[in-house]
């Protein structure tokens, strides 16, 4: 995949207003009209509250009722500094060195409700994101806090201008603001409303929310890109059940799968018995990875940690676990999915990724050196949440670290418990999965390696990883922060600081009359479904 | 009558009660509550957000407080507000009861319609061919899981005629015969399960009442084969019957939740479990006492049945 163009282009960027990239993704002329059904897994977590959520299952089925300032094009796949089209903003600026970002919203733009949209909304938003003192509203749950924590103001001059300060150069906030996690709220909505109901600027309407049953969108008709959208409504269907959704898309019932859900096996299941169906395989940006307690014996010694890295065998893991629906790589998605990630030849040399007796034999030396032996075996408990994925992994790992002398028993944790547990630091080691919001390592490093983020489960905490994340995203030339984010990936595989096992494949299913609608290398990003129409 | 039914509401009422607090109790006893499934979905836990959490939903309370206004609630007849939706239970639940008791009472008709017949052939038959092979049916009926059963279903349909029913609910009036066909195959899977039971409890029963002295005098007296079996013998030997029918009820209205998962239909069962997962206490308390109250009526009915079916059965005396 092509890197970024040079960072001068990024200074000015004049974004196309229609939200269309110069190449569609159906030649054939869209036609207006007509429903489709879209799956989900589970009921909406936190309604459209997606400012107080963290999960796929608030995020994608909120899509269609809000906008960003900035998006990645919708009709195209990658998403890079290339791919970024304005959303509720026309055009954008970086000013005195990447210090200010300033933004020029479009005009004539509409909430749900009928009220202007403007630079308030904008400021609205990002200082409850930033939990700004004098912000007007408050989160009840903030995630994603961290994200803004260079944002030293907002200001709005005129309804249609809004200006971020920084406190130092980040190009990257750009690439978070895209995020599907970065829809633009409502000033004169109670944020705690979104919870119940959704009132955004979106090309598609919430007409009702039947809870634990369906989502009902209709067509917005004055979004603000004319003409669109294509489609009259759409409905997101709630399904439990994992063999009734394949069931239902199998049987047409369902046009669009959840992204995420469909493993190689269920494509292979589906392809074979509909070979109609379009699938596509992307990547997700979640990746299977093990937090260890660096805080405690015996995780507390590195060579332990390493030992626990050199074990797993990750291309061993990718048949066993998702039979091949998998990519091995390190802290960052690697390439061709994501634009930071670690070329193969980089990979080779860290913990796991060789050969997998050699890597064991490895595994197994730094263990003698740190008194584990077989006659003197390292006993632990790997917790994981109780849900398939996560068991199967876990198992799997469970495995691979007996063949070296560590004996885990497996130890499943309910949901509601999970993330309590895993951020008081109440565990010796365990099996988690981790899903990006944007393929951008300011997002991933500060929420999941920075010192002290809640998120950051293993405790880890280096100062020099900190000074390495922190220089990476001053860093305004592309090629040299690639240069240190692939130190930086090296680092902390080396420091064991959360093993990274995989990077998940989805195999993105829709039936053949959906057009338009591209899934991107990143579950959270795409389903605005402003330009997908029906071809039946 | 009227005394031995207020008798029986009374003690219901006791029950209920002391349902209330085994309910409340044993939620408060789950691990984690709503705050902590809050933050799941956040990935990261705040002690400073969880406690003002705690504070708005009123979870800062003493538990006794919150049980005594959990039961001003309930007889003031508001339900409370669900933790998960922000909405009053009542409006939540309210919908999601017509389907659950649509689906049990379809589900019992199917499993009376096979059970009692088959029982009664496999009792005339005893030690028959006919026998053996009913015993077989009811045996896999009693063996199957259900949601085995179902899932089957589902997966057969689609991969033979490349259909299921809706996975959404379609209401009666929206389209009768659509909401037929939805709901067909989970009350033929359910209730041939039931069926199995009741299958062998009318057989066990029948063969029982049919070596009895009046039978054989019915039979001496000239009486058809069918009259002695319907007339005389089924009518004593289907109160144990009518017992097991009602035991069925009560059970499928809190038991159908994999029925409804696994043929996506929004009832009481699915999403009760769904609001214990959640923590969610107002939805499950007033759910679990809803069940707990049926449960109680369909005891109360069955009894009352007794005094129909069986003239030296008298209440009040």
């Amino acid at each position: 995949m092509k890197r970024s163009r040079t960072a001068s282009a990024q200074v000015l960027v004049l974004a196309a207003g229609l939200g269309l990239g110069a190449t569609l993704a159906s030649a054939q002329t869209p036609k207006s009209g007509g429903h489709l059904n879209v799956m989900l897994r589970e009921d909406l977590a936190q309604g459209f509250a997606v400012h107080e959520s963290s999960t796929i299952s608030t995020s994608f089925p909120s899509l269609p009722c809000f906008n960003n300032l900035v998006f990645f094009d919708q009709l195209k796949r990658p998403e890079t500094p290339d791919t970024l089209v304005g959303d509720l903003a026309e055009k954008w600026s970086w000013q005195d060195s990447y210090r200010n970002l300033v933004f020029f919203l479009r005009k004539n733009v509409k909430w749900h409700d009928g009220q202007p949209f403007t630079s308030k909304d904008v400021k609205h938003t990002f200082d409850m994101l930033r939990e700004a003192p004098d912000a007007p509203a408050k989160l009840r749950i903030n995630p994603r806090k961290d994200w803004y924590a260079n944002v030293d103001a907002v200001e709005a001059p005129d309804p249609h201008t809004v200006v971020f300060r920084l406190k130092r150069p980040q190009p990257g906030l750009l690439n978070m603001l895209a995020s599907g996690y970065t829809p633009i709220y409502a000033a004169h909505v109670n944020p705690a409303t979104y919870r119940t109901s959704c009132i955004g600027t979106g090309p598609f309407k919430v007409k009702e929310w039947r809870k634990g049953e369906y989502v009902d969108y209709v067509k917005n008709p004055d979004y603000f890109v004319k003409g669109r959208p294509y489609l009259d409504s759409l409905r997101y269907v709630v399904i439990k059940e994992r063999g009734t959704r394949i069931a239902a898309i199998q049987a047409g019932q369902l046009d669009i799968s959840f992204p995420g859900e469909t493993t190689k096996t269920a494509a292979e299941q589906l392809k074979k018995a509909v070979p109609q169906l379009v699938i596509t395989p992307v990547a997700q940006a979640v990746s299977d990875n093990i937090i260890m307690n660096v805080k405690k014996p015996p995780f507390d010694n590195l060579k332990v940690r390493q030992a626990v890295s050199y074990a797993i065998d990750r291309r061993g893991l990718i048949q066993a676990v998702h039979q091949g629906g998998a990519v091995a790589g390190a802290s960052m998605q690697p390439k061709p999915y994501g634009v930071w990630g670690l070329l193969e030849k980089d990979l080779a040399a860290l913990p796991g990724y060789g050969k997998a007796e050699d890597m064991k034999a490895r595994a197994r030396k730094l263990l003698g050196e740190s008194g584990v032996t077989p006659q003197n075996p390292l006993r632990v408990e790997m917790a994981t949440r109780a849900i398939a994925i996560y068991v199967d992994m876990a198992s799997f790992v469970i495995n691979e670290l007996k063949q070296v002398g560590i004996e885990a028993s497996l130890k499943q944790v309910e949901t509601a418990q999970w993330h309590a547990m895993a951020t008081r630091g109440d565990y010796q080691i365990g099996a988690n999965l981790t899903g990006l919001g944007v393929d951008e390592p300011d997002a991933n490093y500060y929420e999941n390696y920075a010192c002290g983020s809640p998120r950051n489960y293993s405790q880890y905490c280096n100062e020099q990883v900190m000074k390495m994340i922190d220089q990476q995203s001053q860093e305004l030339n592309p090629q040299k922060r690639l240069q240190m984010l692939t130190a930086l990936q090296q680092k902390i595989e080396e420091d064991a600081a959360r093993p990274i096992l995989d990077w998940k494949l989805d195999y993105y299913t829709v039936w053949p009359h959906v057009k338009n609608l591209v899934p991107h290398d990143n579950i959270y990003n795409f389903g605005r479904m402003a330009d997908v129409w029906r071809d039946k | 009558m009227k005394t031995y039914v207020a008798q029986r509401l009374g003690i219901g009422l006791l029950t209920l009660l002391g349902m209330s607090i085994v309910i409340f109790g044993m939620l408060r006893l789950a691990p984690g509550d709503i705050v902590d499934i809050l933050f799941s979905t956040g990935g990261y836990v705040n002690p400073a957000e969880r406690a003002a959490i705690e504070r708005e939903l009123g979870l800062d309370r003493p538990v006794w407080v919150q049980y005594v206004e959990w039961l001003r609630q309930i007889v003031t007849g508001d339900l409370g507000k669900s933790y998960r939706y922000d909405l009053p239970a009542w409006e939540i639940i309210r919908p999601l009861i017509p389907v659950t008791l649509e689906l049990a009472v379809l589900s019992l008709v199917v499993s009376v319609l096979l059970g009692v017949p088959f029982g009664v052939i496999s009792a005339v038959r005893q030690d028959t061919g006919l026998d053996y092979v009913l015993r077989v049916f009811s045996l896999a009926g009693l063996s199957m899981p259900s949601f085995w059963l179902g899932m089957v279903i589902i997966l057969s349909l689609v991969a033979w005629l490349g259909w299921i029913p809706p996975v959404t609910y379609v209401s009666p009036t929206e389209n009768f015969w659509l909401h037929a066909v939805q709901f067909a195959l989970p009350s033929l899977a359910v209730g041939y399960r039931s069926s199995a039971l009741i299958m062998r409890i009318t057989r066990s029963s029948l063969l029982e009442v049919m070596r009895e002295d009046y039978i054989r005098t019915a039979r001496a007296k000239g009486q058809s084969g069918s009259v002695v079996i319907w007339r005389h013998a089924l009518q004593n030997a289907i109160l144990p019957v009518v017992t097991v029918i009602g035991i069925e009820f009560a059970f499928l209205i809190g038991g159908l939740v994999v029925t409804e998962t696994v043929f996506n239909l929004p009832g009481l069962a699915r999403f009760l479990v769904e609001a214990i997962l959640w923590r969610d206490y107002p939805i499950v308390q007033n759910l679990v006492m809803f069940i707990a109250i049926v449960v109680i009526l369909s005891n109360l009915v069955v009894d009352m049945l007794y005094g129909f079916l069986d003239p030296r059965v008298r209440y009040g005396n």
